[in-house]
């Protein structure tokens, strides 16, 4: 096929290589999709004077006049949003969301929260409910399957993950014609990382899933064995920062686990961030014009990465604290004052970054299209004036869709860079460390998406962009099914995140979009982006009620001996609470 | 919860446009990858290491004008041919953009956009080309150029194929001259003056004229007469004839033999500034023609501020004035085949768009092409002799000298075509300070058809 053994069988990998990582990014979706509960109730309301009974479908749910309502009660003396049934650590919570009527639990009123049993009664305007088991049998559900009816195992995609990054150190280890077995290292390291990880969560926490670990490890691998086959040295800052990145993403998973401790911490987490930026602005560093960067002794780093942790922590609620205060102001003000810095800063592209996932946040949050118009119409106002008062800033656009005619200045120099070497490399690419994209500056960062392809292939380049993409399917596959409300928009927000600054990388390296310089997840060489991608994960993975499960289930199971089994009234279905309630908690398991 | 769930199909408008983005990406990629690869800056093409193995180029009858060995581009083993075809064939920097390495250097690096550059068996399929040039008259050309600068193209107006393309100033690709920026002799020497560049057409656009005037007036153009004393005085200004010569009482097939500048200016004046200018249009002057990819420079006209005198002078191919090589041969390749040109093309191959733009153009009536032919070949027949061509070639012609001014010789040019079926050709041939339209630019023609009877 190509005149010479070596490049014929280097092309072989290569063709082989999309194919392989294609598979770990689609059989961890259709795994995860198929690992999911069935979306039955898991305990349901019975209003006795009526007899209607009223499925309890999610962890957190809105009772209420309004239809909107998980539970609507057809009640005119209740509020429109009267309160939330939640299911926490210590069993459901009744919370009254500032209603007119109040709550009350058999026959008392309560004040904020209150844990409820079954058995017990809930009272809300005239309506009487009773908490009771579900005798509902499970709907069988048909959904697209995916080409194939069993999950793949955890262990086969995490093996075939690694073969992907074996067959790139491999091309990175013969490049040029020669032999280079240091290339091995960071494959090595990248393997002890991603399966000292899995061996972590799987064999120790006792986790069921690990698809969005495996996808994240696929994606970090591929950008570390690029990244080291162009530039060994540089690569240790990319392991290094990798291996802070999976501890943060177990520390905030931990982190996540208890509310409480979330919403004590929220209010520290928004000044903290607010500090780190006003210190980033007084003693940042300019780096290509965007004052950036925090450099102290040997380490420096992007502070903005670590703010869109952050970021999503302030924005995002329980449906208890969305129902009760409705408006957005606070977060309003918080990324007003965050992509105010990143302004000052002059990192564009970041702020950009912000305002989607701000822009995410507040619709998920408000659900009103007059607020994001609004938002819309004052960002648009935002930077028509910046652009009257600040004319430098349109001129760093002004090659958007003329790339061609500044094939030698800076207006189009690496826009027409990176779309020859992309078609230069074809679908199968030219070899690692093969590439020309190198001598461009930025090539590792804001043009990586061009050196992957170039060196690796569109059909990688494409794939990679697929796994990210994917995510936003993940968050939206959990949104009703996560452990709050809190997850479900912390998730989206992330997923939405990334993909819009995916687009932002890929489309303004090719000229598709204006050229921001961001970095692709996973794939861009930074250490401080790298280590925020890993934290983002949390939320994701957090936002999967399984990865909580088997603690969960093993901290019930040591309990449920004393509890004494609810007393079954009237239903005679339901004669063995017992069971039922342990199946219950094996769907979560 | 159900509510905010279904708002995150928020999160669908950004899939989707991302979607869209990367289609379009990649559906452009498909669409123009030939092109965006094909950069002179790209490292894999250019570069020492370059693992692209460009194609080999012959002409008509085999003989290897370029080809690749051990990473370096070799061309012609003769310095005269590579000297000759260099406009045609290209250069190893890529300078001249309007040759055949640089329009068709996707297809000669073998660029597809599944294995991109990679160096494999598919690759290397119909990467090859043999172009319409016969390279012996390409060097004819070139040796009758005799160190002037010019341009000389020459078609088969039948088939469209090209068979001779030479521009002066040239160099030689294999030994690039160092001081090929600051010396003048190498002034315009990356600019193909067959397709790129537009001179002074001088008396060859009395084609044009005589044609106005065959439309204005069909029937009695043949008997208009004007009378030449050497010299005429139009709009307050003279206007003369070569070396003042008197050319007594003229018609028009005589004047154009005579090449009569009162003649021409008279009848230019009767007919008017607008059906002259519109009559150029029609013949193809300010108009765009491309040949394959190449956009070709215009031939230009512009009377609409000409006064009776420059009125004249325009008649006789002065004034504002501008033709081009390429331009003016496919008008005489149209006379030739009765008012409708042949698209010329470089290559018979059937994949490449070069050949598949049928762009085939009416420039003269089919009467008025016949018209033209029998003045064309009076000409010859008459005044230039039909001993300078080969035999049977049965030319028509018409030569011109341009004025250029500015204490420079003026331009010789020769247009015309071969009225027979054995040797349809087509030419227009151009010499830059040459002596005189028979002297410079005849022998010119002359040879190219000797090169190719």
């Amino acid at each position: 096929m190509q005149s010479g053994l070596l490049p014929a069988v280097l092309l072989i990998i290569r063709i082989i290589v999309p194919v392989l990582a294609l598979y770990v990014v689609w059989r961890s979706y259709t795994s995860f999709k198929k690992g999911q509960r069935r979306r039955d109730p898991v305990i349901m309301l019975w209003d006795e004077a009526s007899g209607t009974r009223f499925p309890v479908l999610y962890w957190e749910n809105s009772i209420g006049r309004s239809k909107s309502c998980d539970i609507y009660l057809p009640d005119a003396t209740a509020s429109r949003d009267h309160a939330v049934l939640m299911r926490r650590d210590e069993g459901w919570v009744i919370c009254d969301t500032g209603s007119k009527s109040g709550v009350l639990v058999n026959g008392r009123q309560i004040d904020g929260k209150k844990v409820v049993n079954i058995g017990d009664s809930v009272t809300m305007g005239s309506t009487t409910l009773t908490l009771w088991n579900t005798d509902a049998e499970p709907v069988k559900r048909r959904v697209f399957t995916g080409f194939s009816r069993e999950a793949a195992s955890p262990f086969k995609l995490m093996f075939v993950a690694t073969m992907v990054h074996l067959l790139m150190a491999v091309q990175g280890c013969f490049q040029d014609g020669g032999f280079a077995p240091v290339q091995f290292v960071p494959f090595g390291a990248v393997l002890i990382m991603g399966w000292g990880l899995y061996i972590f969560s799987m064999r120790i926490l006792h986790r069921v899933s690990f698809e969005i670990e495996t996808v994240a490890y696929l994606l970090s691998g591929i950008g570390i064995n690029l990244l080291a086959a162009n530039d060994i040295d540089q690569v240790k800052t990319q392991l290094a920062a990798m291996l802070i990145g999976i501890v943060l993403f177990c520390f905030l998973i931990w982190f996540m686990n208890d509310m409480d401790r979330v919403a004590k911490f929220r209010l520290y987490i928004g000044i903290g961030a607010i500090l780190l930026f006003a210190v980033n602005l007084l003693i940042g560093k300019d780096i290509n014009g965007s004052r950036n960067w925090i450099i102290i002794g040997p380490l420096s780093f992007q502070p903005s990465e670590f703010i869109k942790i952050a970021f999503v922590f302030v924005g995002t609620s329980t449906l208890d604290r969305l129902q009760t205060k409705k408006n957005i102001t606070e977060f309003l003000i918080f990324a007003a004052a965050c992509m105010g810095c990143l302004f000052l800063m002059r990192d564009f592209g970041t702020a950009v970054i912000f305002f989607a996932c701000f822009l995410i946040i507040a619709f998920m949050r408000s659900g009103s299209v007059r607020t994001i118009a609004l938002i819309l119409v004052g960002a648009a106002l935002g930077v028509f004036l910046i652009l009257k008062f600040k004319p430098y800033v349109a001129q760093r656009f002004m090659g958007w869709g003329h790339v061609w005619e500044h094939v030698q200045d800076s207006m189009g120099f690496q826009q027409t860079r990176v779309l020859t070497y992309i078609a230069s490399g074809g679908m199968f690419g030219l070899g690692l460390g093969e590439g020309c994209l190198t001598d461009v500056f930025a090539a590792d960062s804001d043009l990586v998406f061009g050196l992957l392809c170039e060196e690796q292939g569109l059909l990688l380049g494409l794939v990679v962009l697929m796994a990210i993409a994917m995510f936003t399917l993940y968050a939206r596959s959990d949104v009703t099914r996560s452990r709050s409300t809190f997850f479900s928009i912390a998730s989206c927000a992330v997923a939405g995140m990334l993909l819009f600054q995916t687009c932002l990388n890929v489309f303004g390296a090719t000229d598709v979009l204006p050229m921001t310089g961001v970095t692709l997840p996973f794939i861009s060489a930074g250490g401080s982006s790298m280590m925020s991608v890993w934290g983002l994960m949390a939320f994701l993975k957090a936002s999967d009620e399984r990865t909580y499960a088997a603690r969960r289930a093993s901290k019930h199971g040591s309990r449920s001996g004393g509890n004494p089994p609810p007393t079954s009234r009237g239903r005679s279905r339901a004669s063995d609470p017992g069971r039922r309630r342990e199946e219950m908690e094996d769907i979560y398991s | 919860m159900k509510t905010v769930g279904f708002r995150s199909i928020v999160l669908y408008l950004l899939l989707f446009a991302f979607l869209g983005g990367t289609g379009y990406l990649v559906v452009n990629l498909f669409l123009h990858g030939n092109q965006w690869a094909m950069q002179p800056y790209n490292g894999h093409i250019y570069a020492e290491s370059s693992t692209v193995k460009m194609g080999d180029i012959k002409d008509r009858n085999g003989n290897l004008l370029a080809t690749t060995e051990d990473g370096r581009r070799l061309y012609s083993e003769s310095e005269t041919v590579r000297r000759a075809l260099m406009h045609t064939i290209g250069d190893p920097y890529g300078y001249v953009s309007t040759s055949v390495e640089y329009t068709m250097r996707s297809k000669l690096a073998g660029y597809n956009v599944i294995t991109g550059l990679n160096d494999t068996f598919l690759n290397s399929l119909g990467k090859n080309m043999e172009l319409t040039v016969d390279q012996n008259a390409c060097v004819a050309a070139y040796n009758a150029l005799d160190g002037h600068n010019g341009a000389v193209i020459v078609y088969n107006y039948k088939t469209g194929d090209i068979l001779c393309k030479v521009s002066a100033p040239t160099f030689d690709p294999s030994n690039v001259p160092e001081d090929i920026e600051t010396n003048d002799a190498y002034k315009g020497a990356y600019l193909d003056n067959t397709l790129a560049s537009s001179f002074t057409p001088g008396s060859i656009f009395k084609i044009v004229t005589a044609a106005a005037a065959m439309e204005k007036w069909p029937d009695s153009w043949m008997d208009r007469t004007y009378d030449c004393e050497g010299f005429t005085e139009i709009g307050g200004d003279t206007i003369d004839c070569l070396n003042d010569e008197a050319h007594g009482s003229q018609n028009l097939t005589s004047a154009l033999g005579n090449s009569c500048n009162v003649y021409f200016a008279h009848l230019a004046t009767d007919i008017g500034a607008q059906a002259l200018q519109k009559k150029a249009e029609e013949m193809g002057f300010n108009q765009e023609f491309t040949f394959g990819t190449v956009p070709v420079s215009k031939s230009e006209i512009d009377l609409s501020k000409a006064n009776a005198n420059e009125l004249g002078w325009a008649g006789v191919g002065q004034y504002t004035l501008t033709a081009n090589p390429y331009h003016m041969m496919v008008l005489m390749g149209a006379i030739a085949n009765g008012g409708e040109y042949v698209q010329p093309k470089l290559t018979n191959d059937l994949n490449l768009f070069g050949s598949l733009g049928k762009d085939n153009r009416t420039l003269v009536s089919a009467s008025e092409a016949a018209q033209l032919e029998s003045l064309l070949r009076n000409d010859v027949e008459s005044y230039y002799g039909d001993y300078l061509f080969p035999d049977g070639m049965n030319v028509c012609a018409k030569t011109g000298t341009g004025e250029v001014g500015e204490d420079k010789a003026p331009n010789s040019w020769m247009v015309g075509f071969c009225s027979s079926d054995a040797t349809p050709y087509a030419f227009a041939v151009l010499v830059e300070e040459g002596l005189g339209g028979i002297e410079s630019a005849g022998t010119v023609a002359a040879a190219v058809l000797s090169a190719l009877a």
